[in-house]
């Protein structure tokens, strides 16, 4: 189990301990008025000064020996916060985790607070000017959408019922969008994403410049060659660039170090060959989330 | 990739104040690989309607991840972003 379920999953997982999702947490921390705050000015976050600096050549700064250690702990320390949040120009508490559908879908069944609604995702309209219908919200995150025109999709239905989601959250998924789930802030759950690298701004931290934003899911890909006929339908799916071809064995292999568990490449198998294990039965991780 | 790479855009031409608005054009934002811009609200604009914002302009935040390709150099068409290493 990850960080995240130890502290705060009351012997689960985080994500399926429906606590986190109550309003009862957002009357005790007002969250109201600090998730109306955050979104209404949710794109200038990157180039908003914390502590002096923006995000505009974070890249460059984390390389600098001890400068960089420096700030990537600062940057962790405050997404991984549990302090009541102050400040909604910061992603404080915002930290999250990757999930497979199966767990997306009992989050859906089991855990959302009403109303649920499919809004445009934050990211990929601030860093490509696209919207597009694909990040779920819950309970009174989805009431301050309803204030946010920007945020609500034109076409489509976007109040779902648990049912919608679930529909919604599957497709996506098949498609190879990464199913990820967030406190923001802590300890209110409330934003199901479908991600795409490198454009989602919870993801590229960790990818890009090796700040924890994110941790990797609960499970890890196992490749059974004995299944594998050489397809390589997967590949393409996988956002990390986990799998790859073998041109000596004539299949794919996993590098399981780059692997998040997502678990998307597995639709695009029609051999069973790809399957997700507990990331805790592989010897080689030592908890590394 | 040696040395820093440095992106400005000309907020005269694109922008709040510019001739074209960055979300009907966007070009920069979608011909970039790597996707090194952010479209995003600038810094203390007063809005009519905050939760509606008209003001938007085009920020190069992932310096580092440029790959110094130049497309979006020569695919803007107001001739509003310079890369200089
Ligand atoms: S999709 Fe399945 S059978 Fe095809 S290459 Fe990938 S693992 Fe092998
Ligand atoms: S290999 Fe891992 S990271 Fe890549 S798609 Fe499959 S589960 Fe996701
Ligand atoms: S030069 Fe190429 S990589 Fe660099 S910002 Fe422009 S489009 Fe992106
Ligand atoms: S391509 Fe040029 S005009 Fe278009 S959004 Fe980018 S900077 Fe503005």
């Amino acid at each position: 189990m990850c960080e995240l379920c130890m502290k705060h999953g009351a012997g689960g997982k985080w994500y399926l301990n429906a606590r986190h999702y109550s309003n009862e947490i957002v009357e005790k921390y007002n969250l109201r008025d600090f998730l109306m705050e955050q979104y209404t000015n949710f794109e200038q976050m990157q180039v908003r000064p914390v502590m002096g600096f923006n995000g505009v050549g974070l890249g460059y700064r984390v390389r600098i020996p001890i400068i960089g250690r420096i700030i990537k702990g600062f940057a962790e320390r405050m997404l991984t916060s549990t302090n009541p949040p102050t400040n909604p120009f910061r992603a404080e508490g915002h930290i999250g985790q990757v999930v497979p559908l199966e767990d997306a879908v009992a989050i859906l069944e089991h855990c959302a607070a009403e109303p649920i609604i499919e809004k445009n995702c934050m990211c990929r309209f601030m860093s490509r000017g696209i919207e597009e219908a694909c990040c779920i919200n819950f309970g009174v995150m989805s009431e301050i959408i309803d204030k946010l025109p920007r945020f609500i999709p034109e076409k489509e239905k976007y109040h779902l019922t648990r049912r919608e989601a679930v529909e919604r959250i599957t497709a996506h998924n098949k498609k190879g969008y990464i199913g990820t789930i967030w406190f923001g802030p802590f300890p209110y759950i409330n934003n199901l994403c479908s991600c795409a690298s490198p454009e989602c701004a919870g993801i590229r931290p960790r990818v890009d410049y090796g700040i924890k934003s994110i941790f990797k899911a609960e499970y890890v890909i196992e490749a059974h060659a004995d299944k594998c006929t050489g397809c390589r339908a997967c590949i393409s799916l996988c956002q990390f660039g986990a799998l790859s071809w073998s041109w000596t064995l004539k299949r794919v292999i996993v590098d399981q170090e780059k692997c998040y568990g997502c678990g998307v490449c597995r639709h695009a198998c029609k051999h069973g060959a790809l399957s997700l294990i507990p990331r805790d039965s592989f010897p080689g991780f030592d908890g590394e989330y | 990739m040696k040395g820093k790479t440095k992106i400005s855009i000309d907020y005269a031409r694109c922008g709040e104040s510019g001739r074209v608005d960055p979300r009907t054009c966007g070009i920069c934002l979608r011909v970039c690989g790597p996707a090194v811009f952010l479209l995003h609200q600038p810094l203390g604009a007063v809005e009519e309607n905050p939760y509606k914002p008209r003001q938007w302009r085009v920020t190069a935040v992932h310096l580092s991840l440029c790959t110094r390709c130049m497309k979006c150099v020569e695919l803007c068409p107001e001739k509003a972003v310079t890369v200089t290493w």
